[in-house]
Parts: C-alpha cells; structure tokens; sequence
C-alpha cells in the first residue's frame, strides 16, 4: 500500500547501479536457479552434439554418456551424404540476396517516406503496414502459382523474390522511424550545397542510420536463414534448398541412424551458433531494439 | 535541379510537370519497393480472397466460381474448428509460459551477477537456431525408446508416466508447447533485460524502505513500469500463436489423429496435400482475420497505454 506514494515522492530514475546488501542465501538460491536453467537449454544440445561423436553401438550402449573417444566419422559422413556443402552454399546465396535487397529497397522507401515531399504519405504508409498483420499464409497459394507462371519456380528467385517482397513492410517501418530520428536540417544543408536527392541520401543521412541498418540486417539474417515455410513452398529443387529445409529431408532420410543424424543436426546448426557467438552483442541488440520498436 | 524538393510551391498553375518535378525524387526511391510489394503482396492477397470463392484445385484454369460455398463448408468444418481450439490453447500457454520464465530469468540476471554473459548466451541461444533443429532436438527428447524425457523419468521411478509423448492424442500438443515455449523464452528474456534497466532502482529501494516485501515489489513497482514491454511482448506472441506452423509441422506434422492440428498446418494440407486450393484461401483469409483482429486490440491497448 506504501508503495504508489512512493512512486509519487520520490519520481526520480536514477541510474542506480547500487548493489544491495550481500545476501549469501538469496545469491545461493539465485546461483542455483540460473545454472538448473542453464542445464535445461543446455542439456538437449549437449546430448545431440555428444551422440554425433559416438557409434551406433556406443549410442545404443551408453546414450547420454558423454563420448569415449570423439569419432569424426559421423560428422564427415553426414557432410557429404548429407549435401550439407550444397545446402550451405544455397543458404549464403539467399542470405546476401534476401538481406541485401530488404535493406536497400527499405531504407530508400523508409527514407522516401519520412523525409521527402510525398503526395498521399499517410495512406501508403498504411498498405505497407498492413502488411506486417497478413500472415504469409494468406498470400503463399497465390504467389505459388503466379511463380508458376512466370516459370521461377525452379530456380533461385522462387524464395529471393518472395522472401524480399514480404519483408518489406517491415524494413520499411523500422527504417522510416530510424530516418524520422535524424534532424532534417542535415538534408536541407547538403541540398544547399548542391547535393542532389541521391547523393543527399547516400553521402549524408545513410551513413547516419548505421544502427537501423545494423538492426535490420541482423533480423533479416536470422530470419532468412532459419526460414523453413517459404522455402518448403516455393523451393521444389533439391539441389536448391536451404539448410533448414535440407536439414528436414535428411532427417527423414536417416531416421534410423541416430549417430549420423545427431552429426547432420549438429552440422546444421553450427554455422549460427559461431556466428551468434561471435557477433552476440549485435545479435541480442538487434532482436530487442526489432521488437520494442515495431 | 537539385533545390527544387525545397522550393515552396508559388507558381498559379500546377500541373502534371510541376507535380513531377516536386515529387520526383519520393516516387523514385519508392518505385521499387511498390512494384515488387504489390506483385508479391496487394495482388496475392486479392487473389486469395478471389480463390476463397472459386473451388479451384490448383491446376489449370481456375475453377468455377462457386459464390459462398466454401464459407459455408467452413462453418460446418469440424476439423477447422478443432484447430482453432488448439490455436486457442497454443495461444494462451505459449504466452503465459515465455513471459513469466522469461520475467523470471531477466529478474534474475537484473544485476549482473558473476557469469551473466554465460547464462544470457546459453538462454538466448535456441532463438537464433531454426524451428527445424528445435523440431528435430526435442523429438529426440520426446522419443519413446531413447528419448531423454523418457529415460529420465525412469531414472527417478516415475517409469509409470513415460509415454510416446508425441504419439499419444492426450500429450501430443502440450509437448510440442513446452519446446515452443522452451524455445520463445530467450526472446522474450532479453527484450526484459532490456526493459528492466529503464525499471527505477530508486522506487525499489524506497519501496523497500516503506516494508514492502519482495512479491509487492514485484506486483506495485516493478511490473508497472514493465507495462509497454508486457504489451509488446504479448503482441508479438499472440500474433505468432496463431500463425504457428513451423515446430508443429515438423514435430507432428499436425497428428496424431489431428490432435496438434492448428489452422496453419490445416491450410497447408488443404492448398499442398488435398490440392483444394480455394478452399485452402478461405482458410487463410481466417487466419488473416484473426491477425488483423489481434493487431487492432494490440494497438488499441497501446494507445490507451500511452496516455
């Protein structure tokens, strides 16, 4: 009950920083709780990446043992019966087309939305938002076909395209909030200098949106290269899926042999995991400044 | 050329030329993304509502049109009715369940205690892997012959529970809950992490000073000033609840017996299993709906957040 005039007293926000007084029994049970979580998220991964290193025979012997002796054998079979260098490659190719093209088409519409002379901004701005509440459930059966159409379905397009288009509503969001952010003055000065729209927005404000790039990029990236649905739908080629996908189909290929299949999920998920750790900061900062500001 | 965007409009006349000459530039950087938006986008989803009255089949000419058949059939549609209803729970308990673990994690690691990175890392960590590998992972954990959970529960006695978890109509669902929600709770953790440094230590002490124990704190100070994060979060979660399909359609593929059955894996069974695609777009425009009707709720509780 003391606490709302409290909040009314004293409505200071400080930084604080103070730590409170040492209390050995809370940090004890603190300790305790962060490490049996630390064993729930950890635990799985461990088993998995434990039993790729393990033969069959040790596998079925001793299934959560760690390995006796770390036999690469599984990991290189998986590699190539798996087509996990195929899978791989396809994946860097969508990645780089994907993020790239949602991050340039984003910031120039995203800049042409907040800061230059528009005729009818508002409603635009609300189709393109609109966007961002219709599932991709509604639009895959039409962009299937018209794929089909337009005869993309077996080659590389059938999820590049797509997978830009659909992500547009979003990029353009979050990068016309970042534009609004920066003083237009800055604009206005390089125009006064003789700068053309192009070079205004290139040489001046794009070098300025950096962290909403960087934002955008790191979304986009882990989006895209964890995207399992899209290209479910639209990549019919073997030879051009993603690792995602490719992951699917050699699990159902491989069911029985759970060494070589605890080895091609271990595979698949490394590339992400070194990149994550290499790049945390970046990847953690990304994910919460994309949800608080959409 | 170039001051024209900041020239103030004087002239009398205003025509097509001056209309280009002000405008020029907005319509250019915005051309691409409203040509390839619109192809992939505004004219698919006309599309759909279009297909949602034919009985197309997905190939060939589109079929006939059939007026409101297929929304009738909906109506009467059992299946799509279960699938709601698992929608429903998938919703509430996918929510519930990441926000308080993540809450709880974030309150933990508040301070930065000694190993915060270490945990933060290891927390976060199923959020940058693919549905496919938590899909996989956790269907090892689930397996009835080798599975972790199974074993384990042997381990303590508890032989009595273990079970196909995924093969059984009564579990399956909230077995592939707990890996989605096992999965979403780093999401949600880190966007508290962030959300708690702008939680005033000030009022906590105060509030402390004042005798409030530890669940006041939490209740009358600390989740107040979390109030924007919670909304957010919960969006975001709601809006993914319904459009699940990922974890279930790997895990179950919607089965057994329909029993993990939610309205996207149905749409996609319809549209690429069944070959009915008009009556697949009817189902889509569905999920649409429901999306539309949480974003709208969302933003309304937002704005009146706001004042």
């Amino acid at each position: 009950m003391a606490t709302p005039a409290a909040a009314q007293e004293r409505p200071s926000y400080g930084t604080g920083g103070r730590r409170s007084r040492f209390r050995p029994g809370w940090s004890l049970m603190q300790y305790g709780l962060l490490t049996f979580f630390l064993l729930v998220f950890l635990v799985p991964f461990i088993w998995i990446w434990s039993s790729a290193f393990k033969e069959s025979r040790e596998i079925a012997r001793d299934p959560f043992g760690l390995p006796a002796t770390l036999r690469w054998d599984n990991l290189q079979e998986a590699w190539t019966t798996g087509q996990f260098d195929r899978y791989m490659g396809n994946t860097v190719i969508y990645c780089a087309a994907i993020v790239t093209g949602v991050v340039v088409l984003s910031c120039m519409a995203g800049y042409a939305l907040a800061l230059l002379p528009l005729p009818a901004r508002g409603p635009i701005l609300v189709v393109f938002l609109l966007g961002l509440m219709v599932p991709f459930q509604s639009v895959m059966i039409p962009i299937y076909y018209f794929l089909q159409d337009l005869n993309l379905l077996g080659t590389y397009w059938a999820f590049i395209i797509p997978g830009i288009a659909l992500r547009l509503s979003f990029g353009i969001f979050l990068m016309r909030g970042f534009f609004r952010g920066l003083p237009p003055e800055l604009a206005d000065a390089a125009r006064l200098d003789g700068a053309n729209e192009w070079q205004t927005f290139r040489q001046v404000m794009l070098p300025l949106s950096v962290p909403g790039i960087a934002t955008l990029v790191v979304l986009q990236f882990i989006n895209t290269w964890n995207a399992f649905l899209m290209p479910l739908v639209f990549v019919q080629r073997d030879e051009l899926r993603p690792v995602a996908l490719g992951t699917l189909f050699f699990f159902g290929r491989f069911t029985a042999d759970r060494g070589l299949i605890a080895a091609g999920v271990t595979i698949s998920m490394l590339p992400m995991i070194v990149i994550f750790l290499l790049l945390q900061r970046r990847f953690i900062e990304g994910i919460t400044a994309g949800a608080l500001k959409s | 050329m170039a001051q024209l965007v900041t020239q103030p409009r004087s002239g009398a006349r205003y025509g097509v030329g001056r209309h280009w000459s002000r405008y020029r530039a907005g319509y250019l950087f915005l051309a691409p993304s409203v040509i390839l938006y619109a192809m992939f986008m505004i004219y698919p989803f006309f599309q759909s509502i279009y297909l949602s009255f034919t009985d197309w089949n997905g190939v060939g000419e589109i079929g006939d049109f059939v007026g409101l058949q297929n929304y009738r059939e909906m109506i009467r549609d059992d299946l799509l009715w279960q699938s709601l209803g698992h929608n429903a729970i998938w919703v509430v308990l996918g929510t519930i369940g990441p926000l308080i673990l993540g809450l709880a994690l974030a309150m933990l690691l508040w301070r930065q205690p000694k190993g915060f990175t270490l945990f933060r890392t290891v927390y976060f960590l199923p959020q940058v892997l693919s549905p496919v590998i938590i899909a996989i992972v956790w269907g090892w954990v689930y397996n009835p012959v080798f599975g972790l959970l199974n074993e384990g529960l042997d381990a303590i006695g508890l032989e009595t529970i273990s079970r196909g978890w995924l093969g059984d109509s009564s579990t399956a669902l909230y077995a592939v809950l707990v890996a989605a929600i096992w999965a979403e709770t780093g999401f949600v953790f880190v966007v508290f992490l962030a959300g708690l440094q702008s939680v005033s230590r000030d009022l906590l002490e105060a509030a402390t000073l004042d005798g409030a124990n530890a669940w006041q704190r939490l209740k009358d100070v600390t989740i107040p000033q979390l109030s924007n994060v919670i909304t957010v979060i919960t969006a975001l979660l709601l809006i993914g609840g319904f459009s699940v399909f990922d974890i279930i359609f790997v895990m179950t593929g919607g089965g057994p017996n329909h029993s993990t059955e939610v309205i996207a894996t149905y749409t996609y069974t319809e549209a690429f299993v069944q070959n009915r695609a008009g009556y697949s777009a009817t189902l889509s425009l569905i999920l649409t709906v429901i999306s539309l009707v949480a974003s709208v709720v969302f933003i309304r509780f937002r704005e009146r957040g706001a004042q």
